[in-house]
């Protein structure tokens, strides 16, 4: 078994966040905000897994975007954000397209979002270019608050 | 008389910060009255436009520096090797960053900077003449499992000596001065269900020096809980001890490198209300510093394992120190 580091001073996934977004009029999709699960904020760049699934349905990745420091970002630009810092007070919001939205009610939110720690390597790794793994996933019953 | 200064890092007081029960003002507030003289910040912590310092928050710190008193005497950089996806930074990178870290330190007042191993013996070396223009000292963290006498930590000795830089050097974490099983992650365990009787098996086969595998393997069969996979991660990780025979030379180990010592991480997991720290013996590592002449912080740093937050901890922790010291 590996070493995975997994703090969680506090909840990730943020009560009373999970609404429906409107463009132009229509319901385009859900969006949530998001807490890091650490000690210390990181640069979006030692993000290496983000992805959502709701009711047990996983969204392309296509579809999901991340909302920080007043910008937008599609996950496969994520990895190139290492001057973008994501501090640990700060919630991030995620945007998922999904024409219709969710229903009214409750939702079962599944978060994974897995980084690197980019100032601890693996202990034992062989390779230059590992880091221990930090786990801030989460997982709850939402309700919708629109 | 012993001219060593106490400080709290207000990384002591993480969780609550994470938590939002105590805004920055609320953690200055909390180190003074624990009787700290100065604090230290961690850049990627607690530094709103990190890693740079805006007018916005130093004016904060001024405030809070004639509210309450103190003010930032130390300042955590992190050398982060790692941020790219693709492969590490480097020595020209990761001096880039670090001169934006001295700039921080400075704007802010620090006179010492911690900062890690993943800053490169070749980067370090290169840092001096910037640290000695914006006359902030840079001290090497050396955190357990390492100790002084780790080889890669005698390659930045090797540096300090080489350049003759009084701006280069050492923050000691009393971290690896542990002789025994690190308390919450042992309770932590308890409460998982596994056995004391496998805790202590784990713990004996450590100060015997058997390999992580071999110890795991043996738990196995005895039958421990699953858990003990993660007491064992730490036994043998950030949160490992030596046996209590092995202190004299630790303790030698720092005293060697005390001329090289800009400050001290005065490392605490836990506090009983007779304020003893069951892990790191610190009666024995403070009567050995009184007798130096060592002048720097010794900043409280309380790392949460508990997750119950750091004030009482801290507190009782600087009490301690008051008292061990005479001070």
């Amino acid at each position: 078994m590996g070493l995975v580091m997994k703090l969680k001073f506090t909840d990730i996934l943020r009560d009373g966040t999970l609404r429906n977004y409107y463009v132009d009029g229509q319901k385009l999709g859900f969006q949530f905000d998001v807490r890091l699960g650490y000690y210390r904020g990181h640069f979006l760049s030692v993000i290496d897994e983000l992805s959502v699934e709701v009711d047990g349905e996983k969204a392309d990745a296509d579809d999901i975007t991340f909302c920080l420091n007043g910008k937008e970002f599609g996950i496969v630009e994520l990895k190139h954000q290492f001057s973008e810092f994501w501090n640990i007070i700060t919630p991030a919001t995620i945007k998922v397209h999904k024409p219709g939205g969710l229903t009214a009610g409750e939702h079962d939110v599944r978060l994974t979002l897995m980084l690197h720690s980019p100032y601890m390597p693996l202990p034992g790794a062989k390779e230059e270019h590992s880091y221990t793994p930090i786990d801030s996933c989460d997982q709850k019953i939402m309700a919708l608050a629109d | 008389m012993s001219k060593m200064k106490l400080g709290v890092s207000l990384f002591s007081y993480g969780t609550e910060y994470a938590r939002h029960q105590y805004d920055f003002e609320e953690c200055v507030k909390r180190a003074a009255q624990a009787g700290a003289s100065g604090y230290e910040i961690v850049g990627t912590q607690m530094l709103p436009s990190y890693p740079n310092v805006s007018d916005e928050f130093l004016s904060l710190v001024e405030e809070l520096r004639s509210k309450y008193g103190i003010g930032p005497e130390g300042y955590g950089a992190s050398n982060d090797k790692g941020i790219l996806h693709d492969r590490n930074l480097t020595d020209d990178e990761l001096l880039a960053g670090a001169i934006l870290d001295l700039k921080a330190a400075n704007r802010l007042g620090c006179k010492v900077m911690r900062a890690q191993y993943m800053l490169t013996p070749a980067a370090f070396e290169r840092l001096a003449p910037y640290a000695e223009l914006f006359d902030v000292k840079v001290g090497i963290e050396i955190h357990n499992p390492d100790t002084p006498s780790t080889p890669h930590i005698q390659e930045y000795l090797d540096v300090i000596k080489k350049t003759g830089s009084k701006h280069l050097g050492f923050v000691q974490d009393f971290g690896f001065l542990a002789i025994a099983p690190n308390k919450p992650k042992w309770d932590r365990a308890l409460e998982l269900g596994v056995k004391e009787e496998h805790l202590q098996m784990a713990a004996d086969m450590r100060y015997a020096g058997v390999s992580l595998e071999e110890a795991s393997a043996k738990l196995r069969e005895a039958g421990a809980h699953p858990a003990i996979n993660e007491s064992l991660q730490g036994m043998y990780g950030y949160v490992q001890f030596r046996s209590k025979e092995a202190l004299p030379k630790l303790l030698e180990e720092m005293k060697e490198i005390l001329p090289y010592t800009f400050e001290m991480h005065t490392k605490f997991h836990y506090l009983s209300e007779d304020c003893v720290e069951p892990s790191i013996p610190y009666k024995e590592i403070l009567e050995c510093l009184k007798d130096t002449d060592f002048d720097g912080y010794l900043m409280s740093e309380y790392e949460d394992e508990a997750y119950c937050g750091g004030e009482m901890f801290t507190r009782r922790h600087l009490e301690m120190e008051r008292r061990i010291l005479g001070l």
